[in-house]
């Protein structure tokens, strides 16, 4: 039973594929431009391991580049913000004084902040690591400041009943309690850093696979377009991946 | 009486307090635009609100920052209802026919870890620069996350009430009406609210990149010009409306599942 929809998938992928190509290269529907064949495309894959049009860099340099400043401004966001969030959520005084302007932030989408990074800093790497730190910086601290707010109130009384003083109690029960959350707010966050990264790259940016896609467009090579967008879509999903494995082996008793 | 006394009084206190940080950060921020150098690259917050109020009668490129914020809203609902109705019938096709499941799972997937955003360019492609492209930009954002939230959603329906509606005698068809979709409801929202999110980050993507009006036109033309105070009252808007879209959605959500409300 089970094997048979096997089947039908695998059918149902290599028919789309089959009309994808049929429509492209024999009934030449559309122009090669507005949709290149299943077949062209992957050749495009393969050349911009070592060809270097139209934007300059091979697909592998574009895509260090981009993981490169995706990953330091998820850093950054994760390490400023996931104590921010347990600060606020542990000490009265941070969440009151905090909070209310992190809530004018928290709206903003962050690519909304990429004119005025790109007007402050430039459009070197510390302007996207900036719009990158924004955006992953908010869901880490959101994640971890609910995360606290779940620790159980009888946990806390037996740790206070055995004399442990508040840092104690933070540090052995509170995050422990929040750490699946915080994980779930790390993961939000590669996911917000890697899309706002793109969108930081087609603004403004001479490398990377945001400008890969920018620059297919300009030329009008979709081939380089579509290769780019699965090429994201691929790396996104695997680093979301990566972070679930972590997760899995880290967070017990879940 | 005495807890509602405590209460108040609790309010109260948070009130202060935010009173206190936001006008000890607009002050901040007065400051050091006055009186040091970063004056000359930061605007201070009273020439940003003067701007941002100004704008509603003084038009920035040819409409006012009203209308621009209406373009990209109409935008949003068009794109988005598209979305979130195909979604709904996607995830629920997918995840109660093993034969519709078969045929265009493994295609959604392929399609699904592609951000929003890195349509743009193909969109713009395919559909030229009128309104097509920030149509399918919002449409695709809804229609992702609403579909893999009603897959999972529906999915994971409770078998005994589907068995006991099966016994009871209910038509297939009925129970995806009756059964189905009111049970995966709550987390059809999820999908709608995280689809909205991504919609409205597309609009303002695709009004960046290739536009002539609405918000993210607004503040892209502010980077254009090198106009920080454009930049500031765009952002402002886009923070209030995104505001203004989250709040509506929870109510909306606390009306048609207030029989599945998180106890807090």
């Amino acid at each position: 039973m089970k094997r048979k929809y096997v089947i039908i998938s695998i059918i149902s992928v290599v028919s789309f594929l089959l009309i994808w190509q049929f429509i492209c290269d024999y009934a030449k529907l559309f122009p090669s431009y507005v949709l290149p064949s299943p077949t062209k495309v992957l050749i495009t894959f393969i050349k911009k391991f070592t060809n270097k049009s139209p934007d300059g860099a091979t697909l592998l340099q574009n895509l260090f580049a981009s993981l490169e400043i995706a990953l330091s401004g998820f850093a950054l966001g994760a390490i400023i913000g996931v104590p921010l969030g347990i600060a606020m959520a542990w000490y009265k005084k941070v969440d009151l004084i905090v909070k209310p302007l992190f809530d004018l932030l928290r709206p903003i989408p962050p690519i909304a902040w990429i004119p005025i990074m790109i007007l402050w800093l430039g459009i070197g790497t510390t302007a996207k690591a900036s719009i990158i730190f924004v955006s992953s910086f908010i869901p880490c601290v959101l994640n971890s400041y609910s995360g606290i707010k779940q620790t159980n109130n009888v946990h806390l009384w037996v740790g206070k009943t055995f004399g442990a003083t508040n840092f104690e109690l933070l540090r052995k029960i509170a995050i422990p309690t929040a750490l699946p959350y915080i994980f779930t707010g790390l993961r939000v966050s590669l996911g917000t850093s890697w899309v706002s990264l793109v969108a930081a790259e087609m603004l403004a940016s001479t490398r990377g696979l945001g400008y890969m896609i920018q620059i297919g467009r300009v030329v009008a090579r979709t081939d380089v377009i579509i290769v780019g967008m699965l090429t994201i879509g691929g790396v996104g999903a695997l680093l979301a991946f990566i972070l679930q494995k972590i997760e899995n082996n880290y967070i017990k008793g879940k | 009486m005495e807890k509602l006394k405590l209460e108040v009084r609790h309010n109260f206190i948070v009130i202060e307090y935010a009173l206190i940080a936001i006008v000890g950060f607009l002050g901040i921020w007065y400051l050091t635009t006055t009186f040091t150098n970063i004056g000359k690259l930061v605007p201070n917050p009273i020439q940003v609100l003067t701007f941002f109020f100004r704008s509603f009668v003084v038009p920035i490129g040819g409409n006012t920052i009203q209308e621009h914020a209406l373009i990209s809203l109409g935008r949003v609902l068009i794109g988005y209802s598209v979305g979130v109705a195909l979604g709904i019938a996607s995830g629920i096709g997918m995840a109660r026919s093993m034969l519709f499941e078969a045929i265009f799972k493994p295609l959604f997937e392929v399609i699904r870890p592609i951000p929003t955003i890195a349509w743009i360019p193909l969109a713009i492609l395919w559909f030229g620069i009128g309104e097509m492209p920030k149509y399918f930009i919002i449409f695709y954002g809804a229609y992702a996350n609403v579909t893999i939230n009603t897959y999972a959603a529906a999915k994971s329906v409770n078998p005994t009430l589907l068995g006991a509606a099966r016994m009871l005698g209910m038509k297939e068809e009925d129970l995806l009406l009756h059964i189905v979709l009111p049970s995966s409801i709550p987390q059809i929202f999820a999908g709608m609210q995280s689809g909205l999110s991504a919609s409205w980050m597309g609009v303002i993507a695709a009004e960046m990149v290739k536009s002539n009006n609405g918000i993210g036109w607004v503040i892209i033309m502010g980077q254009e010009s090198a106009n920080t105070v454009q930049i500031l009252a765009g952002m402002l808007v886009i923070a209030i409306m995104g505001f203004l879209m989250a709040t509506g959605m929870r109510i909306l959500e606390g009306r048609l599942c207030s029989w599945n409300q998180k106890k807090i």
